[in-house]
């Protein structure tokens, strides 16, 4: 058997030491991960087609109601639009600052340079609980003119860039050392100036890495609800927010609907930028 | 002398918002957990360290920083050993597996954290999938639930942390040359040895990684244990919100947060501790 697959021409490094692992272990462990990791998306997928009130199985009867119900609900696409705002305002807060942070740490000596660096990631391995808690001590009693900061969008923005903006800074930072710095040279030697050098030289060798991490920003925001829980009041909860309150109190099929669609804006957004990335893939073929 | 300034300038925006809404609420929060708790408002200034007097003589706090810490160190075992086999398996399979593996586990990481809940939720109780499939396949005679108990925590707990692990795991064995496997299978090393004494010293550092960072995750993570667990799975996380949004004592909750904070920054400086002592070795 062994032999057999190093004749066929199978990778050999792996061939020995592989069939002895993999024989063992590969088909069921691929098989409780592949029913492990899919099976609560599979439940939600069929729960949110039930046509009954109650969550149970088996399902009888399909139907396509609690869409409807779902978008028929001001409460609940208010929820979905809080969220899509807030989590585009977390990008652009997180991608901007994010980037030119990281440049920062690419081009430039920086006095005490890793206590800075650990100070930008620190907020990533803080718990949300925690994160939470302290901005709405901080910013709770604050008012701005007549608009309290505390409940607004804004703030919910500025708290999930706390996680976002140090993943976009790590990426960022890993995407920048792959440069050729060698054209950001030229650049400068044709008289182009720093700033306009980065924007218009380095950020599109970087758009890939931009991109993706602009994602990973807007994923986070978009799903996360422990600092969303503390932050936001009736008006400004997000859908995440209002999932988990309404789980506390009652679960129908409309949250099966509600994760549904959350996770189709993820995917969404997912394909967008695939599409983006394939095509820009192509440019560079033809040039 | 202005040139010295412009890397200053450019890190200006993120350092202000990891000062302004990170930095100063953790100092704001730190003051708070030494304030006096009244019952009208949220809290009464003063200096006291009744509130963590209260935290380390209370059974309900003490026994709730014991939960915490054991369910984490459970979770974070299972998370690492379920991410390690899982990236061993991508990392010896052929290439034109990776990328459907890598998909299987970004999910976890796409899904919002109350959606995979809410997917749990559904499929553990009595009147859930699970029940129902093994009923109609004949394997139990009467509806069973797993909801509420601490095992469906534990499941819940597992499945977010695991990608990290696993990612975690995959660029560290990425990095290592699947030839030394084949070298020690040549001096006649059985894949039990070549496991033990190849594999398994090239990935340790990366297993302790792993392992903090899945600590960290599950110590942090309060929704879960607490919509997936029993009524008595009290985790700090979990009290830090009661108190917040249900007792509203800041004080209280704020001396709370303060131990995760702690306890958070102590994992992360020992993780990075063993880290420099590692790569000292190697130099």
């Amino acid at each position: 058997m062994c032999e057999a697959a190093t004749q066929a021409g199978a990778p050999a490094p792996q061939a020995r030491f592989a069939p002895g692992i993999l024989s063992v272990l590969s088909w069921p462990l691929i098989a409780f991960l592949v029913v492990y990791i899919l099976m609560p998306i599979v439940v939600t997928l069929l729960m949110s087609f039930n046509d009954a009130q109650m969550i149970r199985f088996p399902i009888t009867n399909w139907s396509l109601r609690w869409y409807e119900d779902f978008f028929n609900s001001g409460q609940w696409t208010e929820a979905l639009t809080n969220s899509i705002v807030i989590a585009l305002g977390t990008t652009a807060i997180s991608t901007s600052t994010g980037i030119l942070a990281a440049w920062a740490f690419e081009r430039y000596r920086i006095p005490f340079g890793r206590f800075w660096y650990f100070l930008i990631i620190l907020p990533l391995f803080m718990p949300g609980v925690v994160l939470g808690l302290g901005v709405a001590i901080a910013f709770g009693g604050i008012q701005i003119g007549s608009i309290s900061l505390y409940g607004s969008r804004g703030l919910v923005m500025l708290a999930h860039s706390l996680w976002a903006m140090p993943l976009v800074f790590m990426l960022m930072e890993a995407t920048f050392k792959t440069v050729d710095y060698k054209v950001v040279e030229a650049s400068y030697d044709l008289g182009g100036r720093p700033v306009r050098t980065f924007f218009e030289i380095v950020l599109p060798m970087v758009s890939t890495g931009i991109t993706s991490s602009a994602l990973f920003a807007f994923v986070i925001s978009l799903n996360e609800f422990v600092m969303a829980l503390f932050l936001t009041d009736r008006d400004t909860q997000t859908l995440p927010v209002l999932m988990w309150l309404s789980l506390r109190s009652a679960g129908t099929p409309r949250l099966a609907v509600a994760s549904v669609i959350l996770a189709l804006t993820v995917f969404a957004c997912l394909t967008l930028i695939m599409v983006w990335y394939v095509r820009q893939l192509r440019k560079v073929a033809t040039k | 002398m202005a040139g010295r300034l412009i890397p200053w300038s450019l890190m200006g925006p993120a350092l202000a918002i990891v000062v302004v809404v990170f930095g100063l609420p953790t100092l704001q929060m730190a003051r708070m957990s030494f304030n006096l708790h009244s019952s009208q408002g949220l809290y009464t200034p003063g200096f006291t360290f009744d509130n963590y007097v209260t935290l380390f003589t209370n059974p309900v706090f003490t026994g709730a920083m014991r939960t915490t810490v054991q369910l984490a160190l459970l979770a974070s075992l299972a998370t690492v050993a379920i991410g390690y086999c899982f990236a061993v398996l991508v990392w010896l399979k052929p290439a034109r597996w990776r990328l459907l593996f890598i998909a299987l586990a970004l999910c976890p990481l796409l899904i919002s954290e109350i959606s995979i809940i809410f997917g749990w939720w559904m499929f553990l109780p009595k009147n859930g999938l699970l029940s129902h499939v093994l009923l109609s396949a004949g394997l139990i005679t009467d509806k069973i639930s797993l909801m509420y108990t601490e095992f469906a925590a534990f499941i819940g707990l597992v499945y977010i942390t695991l990608p990290y692990a696993f990612f975690i795991m995959l660029s560290v064995l990425d990095g290592i040359d699947k030839g030394v496997l084949e070298a020690s299978a040549d001096l006649g090393g059985s894949p039990l040895v070549t496991w033990k004494e190849v594999l398994l010293p090239l990935t340790s550092g990366g297993l302790q990684v792993a392992f903090s960072q899945s600590f960290i995750w599950t110590m942090g993570t309060y929704a879960t244990p607490s919509a997936l667990g029993p009524d008595t799975l009290w985790t700090l996380g979990f009290l830090v919100q009661e108190q917040m949004l249900g007792k509203h004592n800041w004080p209280l909750a704020s001396a709370l947060a303060m131990i995760l904070v702690i306890g958070v920054a102590a994992v992360v400086v020992f993780t990075g501790m063993i880290m420099s002592r590692r790569s000292r070795y190697h130099v």
